[in-house]
C-alpha cells in the first residue's frame, strides 16, 4: 500500500451556503435578541429556573445573557444513542454527519390506503404508518403523519405513541397535548424498554414540541420540553416559522427568530439536566403571499433548512429539518418534484433527523404513499451524498491497463464486487418499452400504490414479539388516561 | 383647497396609512360629505386593491396595508357616518377559541375585514367561550369569527354558538368560522352562517350574507 502525506480526501459532496462570516453575522443577531428582547415565557416554574440561572426575568419577559447561552451550548452532548424498544439495536446517533429521514406530525387527514380519497385520520392508520415505515429503508425514525379522530378528545397523541411503538422497533418521535400525556407516553416508552432502568439506558422515543413564533413559548409546549430534560428524555423543541408572517420575510432574520425562540428550550434543559439531548430546527417556509398558505413544497424551504442547519453545526447543536413534502393534493408530477428538491437539499446540508417525508396539501393530510415515493427519493439522494471514492482500488488503473482497448469487464472480479455499490431502484421504471408494455404500462403512481399496499397486506412488523405483560400494562395506561380525561371534564 | 378623493384612495392603494388618515380627518373638518370621503376615497381605492389582488399585481402584505389605512380612516370618519345615518360595514368581533393557540390566519381574516370597512374587535387567542358571548353583549356586533386551526378544538365553536343562543344573543350576530381543518360540512353541523375558506373569500361571503 502506498502512503500520501498531506493527501486531503472528500468523502461526501460537499456543500455549503454560508461563509464564515455570514455565520458570525446570524449568530450574532441571535445573541442580541436573546439578550436585548429575549422571549415570553408563559410557565412560571421555568421562569423561575432561568430567572436563578443568570436569565433577566421581567414579567413574562426572559432575556438570555450571551454567557448563559456559552455555558448551554457547551453541554450539550457530543452524541446521544437511541435503541429499538427491544434495547437489542442501536438506531439512531444524535451526532453531526448522520442523517435520519422519517414522516411528520399530526395533520388532520390521511390518504386512505383503498380509496385514495383523504378523510379524517383514524386510529389504525397510526398502525399503518409504523408498519411501512419500519419496512422502508431509507426511512430512519417514525412519526405518525395524522393525529387520531376516533378516540377520546384530548387522548390522541397517547394512543397514537401506544399502538405505533408496537408495530416498529425503529425511533418514534412522539409529540403530546400536555405535561401529563408526555408523562403516559414517557410509561409506554417504560414498559416497552423494560423498566425506567432499561428507558434510561436506552430511550426509545424523542419527543417533539414547538414554541410559537415569534419568540414566545407557551406553558403547554415549554412544560413538555421541561418534563423531558428532567427526565432526560431526547427532545425536539423547534417551531413552524411563516416567513412574512411570524418572522421576517428574509431567510437571515427568520433564521435568528427560529434559533432565539428554540434556544429558550436549549438553555433550559441544559440548566435542568446537562448532557441532555435536544434538537431545534422546525419547518422553515414562507407564507404564500397570494395564497395564504403555509407553503411545504416552497425552494425557500429548502434553503433556509439547509442554511438553518449550517448554523446549527456552527453552535453545535443537531437540526430538526424538512423534507419530502408538497403543497400539491394528489400524488402527482409536482409531489414528486417538491419533494426530490427539498430531499436532497436536505440532504447534502447534513440535517440529521429529516421530517414531514410523507406531507401533503401543505401539512394537511398525511400520505403514507408519498412517503414510500420519499423512500426511494432518499435513496438516490443519500448515493449521490456518498460522493465518489478514490483510492488505488477505485481508481482500478490495473483492470484498465489489462483489459485496454476493446473487450469489456462484464466478467472482472472488479465488477463483480463493485458493481453491487450502484443504487438499484424500487420504485423507477427502467424498463424496456415491450417489458414496460407487457407489465401493463405501470406508471410512477400505480407502483408506488402497488408496492405501498404489498407492505400493508404482507409485511410482518415487530408487533408479535411485544411480550404480553408489555400490552396489558400499556393497555393499564392507557385506561388511567381515559380515566383522568373523564374526571377533568 | 378641498381634498382630491381621487389621491386619497392612490395613498390608500399604496399603503399610506398616516396620509389617508390625515387625509380623511381633513376631509372631514372640510365638510364633506362623509359618505362621499367613504365611496369616492376610501372604498374607491380598496375597490382596485381588490381588483389588483386578483389579478396578482398586489400581494397579501400590500393588500393588508392598504386595509391598514382602510381602518385608519373609517377611524376618523366612523361617527360621522354614524351621525348621517350613512350605510357602512358594521363591526366584527374575531378571536381564537378555547385550546387553540394559532394566531396568524385569524389575523390575517380580521384585518381584511379592515379593509373591506369594518370596525374589527381582535379578541386574541385560546378564549374561553364566554368571552365571546361577553363580546358579542358588548360590541353588538354584526358579524363573529371563530378561528380553530385544530380539530380538538373545533368542537369549542360549536359550544359557543349554543352559549350564545343560551344568552338569547345567537340572532344578533351572523358567525363566520374558519381554521385550516374547518369544512363547509362542519360550519352547517354546528349552526354557523358562514364558512371562510380563506381571508379573502371570506369577506365576499359575509358580506353577501350581511347584505342578503
Ligand atoms: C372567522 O372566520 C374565519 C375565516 C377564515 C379563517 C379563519 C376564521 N381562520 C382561518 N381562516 C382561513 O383564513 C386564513 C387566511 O387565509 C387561513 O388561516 P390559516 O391559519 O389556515 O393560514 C395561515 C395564514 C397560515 N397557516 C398557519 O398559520 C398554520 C400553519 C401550521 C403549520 C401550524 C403552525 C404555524 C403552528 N402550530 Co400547529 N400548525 C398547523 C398548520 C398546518 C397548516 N398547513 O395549516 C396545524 C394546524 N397545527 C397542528 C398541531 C397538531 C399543532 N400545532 C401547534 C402549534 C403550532 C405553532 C404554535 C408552532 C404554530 C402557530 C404559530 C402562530 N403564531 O400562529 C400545537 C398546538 C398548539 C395549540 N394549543 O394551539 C400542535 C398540537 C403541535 C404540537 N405537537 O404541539 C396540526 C393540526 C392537526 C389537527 N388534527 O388538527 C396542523 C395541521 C399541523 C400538522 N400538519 O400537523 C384559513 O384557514
Amino acid at each position: 500500500m502506498t502512503f500520501r502525506t498531506n493527501y486531503t480526501v472528500n468523502k461526501t459532496t460537499r456543500f455549503r451556503l454560508l461563509s464564515e462570516d455570514q455565520k458570525a453575522r446570524i449568530y450574532r443577531g441571535v445573541i442580541k435578541t436573546l439578550n436585548d428582547t429575549g422571549a415570553n415565557v408563559f410557565h412560571d416554574e421555568v421562569r423561575e429556573i432561568l430567572g436563578k440561572n443568570g436569565c433577566k426575568v421581567d414579567g413574562k419577559r426572559v432575556r438570555i445573557p450571551p454567557e448563559v447561552v456559552r455555558d448551554a451550548l457547551a453541554s450539550l452532548p457530543p452524541t446521544t444513542t437511541l435503541y429499538s424498544w427491544d434495547g437489542n439495536e442501536e438506531m439512531c446517533y444524535v451526532e453531526p454527519g448522520r442523517s435520519y429521514f422519517g414522516p411528520g406530525p399530526t395533520p388532520p387527514n390521511f390518504n386512505d390506503p383503498d380509496t385514495l380519497e383523504r378523510r379524517p385520520y383514524i386510529r389504525k392508520d397510526a398502525t399503518t404508518v409504523a408498519r411501512v415505515c419500519d419496512a422502508l429503508p431509507n426511512i430512519g425514525y417514525v412519526q405518525s403523519l395524522g393525529s387520531i379522530s376516533d378516540v377520546t378528545n384530548g387522548l390522541a397523541d397517547v394512543y397514537e405513541f401506544a399502538d405505533m411503538i408496537q408495530n416498529t422497533r425503529k425511533i418514534i418521535m412522539n409529540w403530546a397535548f400536555s405535561e401529563e400525556n408526555v408523562a403516559d407516553e414517557h410509561r409506554i416508552g417504560i414498559v416497552m424498554a423494560g423498566g425506567e432502568e432499561a428507558f434510561k439506558q436506552r430511550p426509545n422515543f424523542i419527543h417533539y414540541s414547538e414554541p410559537i413564533s415569534p419568540l414566545t413559548s407557551d406553558v403547554d409546549a415549554i412544560g413538555k420540553c421541561l418534563y423531558c430534560a428532567k427526565h432526560r428524555i431526547p427532545q425536539v423543541y423547534t417551531p413552524c416559522c411563516i416567513g412574512g408572517a411570524t418572522v421576517p420575510a428574509t431567510h437571515a432574520g427568520q433564521i435568528i427568530v427560529a434559533m432565539s425562540e428554540s434556544m429558550v428550550g436549549v438553555v433550559l434543559s441544559q440548566i435542568v439536566n446537562p448532557g441532555t439531548c435536544i434538537i431545534i430546527g422546525g419547518v422553515q417556509s414562507i407564507l404564500d403571499m397570494r395564497r395564504t398558505i403555509y407553503s411545504y413544497g416552497a425552494p425557500e424551504l429548502g434553503i433556509m433548512s439547509a442554511a438553518f442547519t449550517e448554523m446549527l453545526n456552527y453552535v453545535g447543536l443537531p437540526m430538526y429539518s424538512t423534507s419530502g413534502c408538497t403543497d400539491t393534493k394528489k400524488m402527482e408530477l409536482q409531489s414528486g418534484i417538491e419533494a426530490a428538491f427539498s430531499i436532497h437539499m436536505a440532504m447534502l446540508s447534513g440535517a440529521n433527523f429529516v421530517h414531514d417525508n410523507g406531507y401533503t396539501e401543505s401539512g394537511i393530510t398525511g400520505d403514507i404513499f408519498q412517503t414510500v415515493m420519499d423512500d426511494e427519493i432518499i435513496g438516490m439522494s443519500r448515493l449521490i451524498a456518498g460522493g465518489v471514492e478514490v483510492n488505488e482500488e477505485t481508481l482500478a488503473v490495473e483492470e484498465i491497463c489489462n483489459i485496454g482497448p476493446g473487450g469489456h469487464y462484464l466478467y472482472e472480479d472488479h465488477t463483480m464486487k463493485w458493481f453491487r455499490h450502484h443504487w438499484q431502484p424500487t420504485l423507477m421504471d427502467r424498463n424496456s418499452y415491450e417489458d414496460w408494455d407487457a407489465q401493463g404500462r405501470l406508471t410512477m403512481k400505480d407502483r408506488i400504490v402497488k408496492k405501498t399496499r404489498d407492505i400493508i397486506e404482507n409485511y410482518e412488523g415487530p408487533a408479535s414479539r411485544v411480550p404480553e405483560d408489555a400490552k396489558k400494562d400499556i393497555q393499564k395506561i392507557l385506561d388511567k388516561a381515559e380515566e383522568r380525561v373523564r374526571s377533568q371534564s | 383647497m378641498a381634498v382630491d378623493l381621487g389621491q386619497m384612495a392612490e395613498l390608500l392603494i399604496a399603503g399610506k396609512v398616516d396620509d389617508v388618515e390625515k387625509m380623511t380627518e381633513q376631509a372631514i373638518d372640510d365638510g364633506m360629505d362623509p359618505s362621499d370621503i367613504l365611496q369616492k376615497g376610501l372604498i374607491a381605492g380598496m375597490d382596485v386593491v381588490g381588483q389588483r389582488f386578483k389579478a396578482c399585481d398586489m400581494f397579501i402584505p400590500e393588500v393588508l396595508r392598504s386595509a391598514k389605512a382602510m381602518g385608519a380612516g373609517m377611524k376618523q370618519l366612523r361617527p360621522k357616518l354614524v351621525a348621517s345615518g350613512a350605510k357602512m360595514a358594521g363591526t366584527m368581533v374575531i378571536g381564537t377559541v378555547k385550546g387553540d393557540l394559532h394566531d396568524i390566519g385569524k389575523n390575517l381574516v380580521g384585518m381584511m375585514f379592515e379593509g373591506a370597512g369594518f370596525q374589527v374587535v381582535n379578541l386574541g387567542i385560546d378564549l374561553d367561550t364566554q368571552v365571546f358571548v361577553d363580546a358579542v353583549k358588548e360590541h353588538k356586533p354584526e358579524l363573529l369569527g371563530m378561528s380553530a386551526l385544530l380539530t380538538t378544538t373545533m368542537p369549542k365553536m360549536g359550544e359557543v354558538i349554543n352559549a350564545l343562543k343560551e344568552a338569547g344573543v345567537r340572532d344578533q350576530v351572523k358567525v363566520m368560522v374558519g381554521g385550516a381543518p374547518v369544512t363547509e360540512e362542519f360550519a352547517k353541523e354546528i349552526g354557523a352562517d358562514i364558512y371562510g375558506a380563506n381571508a379573502a373569500s371570506s369577506v365576499d361571503k359575509a358580506k353577501e350574507v350581511l347584505e342578503a
